[in-house]
């Protein structure tokens, strides 16, 4: 019989469930991408091979993803390790904010990149 | 055959800092590290101080670092340990009382913080409450843990972070939010789902390298967090 639990809380489960998820598409998108780069075709790179990649929709939207889940994969990663050695709760909340907004202004560049590129 | 041990000494009352001393020790086939220590307290030093209580690997007093690994003295043999020379020194990650005894005392607190005993909300059966085999199989490598405070001294988080519970206290909620007989899960989530509690773990599994009970403590905290995330989806 295994048991079953009612509500505990606030919570860091569904950020630390979002991390392993991240995990798991990153693991994906690393093999489909040395796959291609290295692997599939003459293993020569050039921008014009890497432009006419980025231009297809599919393209894009995997790299948009790649850059939304290696982002918050890697700043969580980063903030859970730095809150094991700052304890004052002034310069956790100023380096959480620092990561929150170095992430959010590297999502909106990336992001607006991407979907602009024209090859 | 004799073998050299070079025992960490601290008396804060005298010492104005810690150092080592040397102890030659005749050993033979049997003889633990507990054996060879209490040798040298009652035939060469009396003034050396350690913890020993069951010399039966069950009571977690004499856990100790032994050439750079945490062990249990009583459960080292002498003819076990490879070199003749025996580096003995205190469980690190703790404060030095005296010799090879450190305090225990926030350890202790970490662990009555997360309720290690049974909560009962449902009136008694008439006799006890039972368990199954088969529920006890859930709890069973977890209550072996023997309190020696061996992962705790060789946890970085546990380092870094002293208000962290530590992986004892965390095993220790689990132990008992996965027993079937206990109906206190909720409260002990709830304390365990904190900064300082189950997510300062990252899985560096020192802790199982030092349990001297082999006990995989870092899977029944991941198992923690899956009964946390479980309950948020």
């Amino acid at each position: 019989m295994k048991k079953t639990f009612r509500r505990s809380g606030n919570s860091g489960a569904l950020a630390w469930f979002f991390h392993r998820l991240t995990a798991i598409y990153l693991a994906v998108v690393l093999l489909i991408h040395f796959a291609v780069m290295h692997f599939i075709g003459d293993g020569t790179l050039t921008y014009d091979k890497v432009a006419a990649r980025l231009v297809s929709p599919g393209w894009k939207i995997l790299d948009i993803l790649f850059l939304y889940t290696g982002l918050y994969h890697g700043l969580y990663g980063l903030w859970n390790l730095l809150e094991d050695y700052i304890h004052n709760a002034f310069w956790r909340a100023f380096i959480y904010f620092i990561l929150a907004f170095g992430g959010f202004a590297l999502v909106t560049l990336g992001t607006i990149t991407i979907v602009n590129f024209r090859g | 055959m004799k073998k050299t041990l070079e025992i960490f000494r601290y008396n804060p009352e005298k010492d104005e800092k810690p150092y080592f001393k040397t102890y030659e020790v005749e050993v033979y086939e049997g003889m633990t590290l507990l054996d060879a220590l209490n040798h040298i307290r009652w035939e060469q030093d009396g003034t050396l101080t350690y913890r020993r209580s069951c010399r039966s690997a069950i009571c977690g007093s004499c856990a100790m670092k032994i050439n750079g690994k945490t062990y249990l003295a009583c459960k080292t043999q002498m003819m076990d340990i490879k070199s003749d020379h025996v580096k003995v020194e205190p469980l690190p990650g703790y404060e030095v009382i005296k010799d090879l005894v450190v305090d225990m005392d926030n350890f202790f607190d970490k662990l009555k913080r997360v309720k290690p005993y049974h909560i009962t909300h449902t009136p008694p059966p008439e006799k006890e409450r039972l368990q199954s085999p088969e529920d006890f199989h859930y709890i069973n490598e977890a209550a072996d843990c023997i309190l020696c405070g061996a992962c705790v001294s060789a946890c970085p988080s546990a380092w870094a972070d002293k208000e962290y519970l530590g992986p004892a206290a965390l095993l220790k909620a689990y132990k008992f939010c996965a027993d079937t007989r206990d109906e206190g899960a909720d409260e002990r989530l709830a304390i365990v789902n904190d900064r300082n509690g189950v997510w300062r773990c990252h899985y560096t599994a020192n802790c199982m390298d030092a349990c001297p009970k082999d006990i995989k403590i870092t899977d029944f905290i991941a198992r923690l967090r899956n009964m946390l995330v479980q309950d948020k989806l």
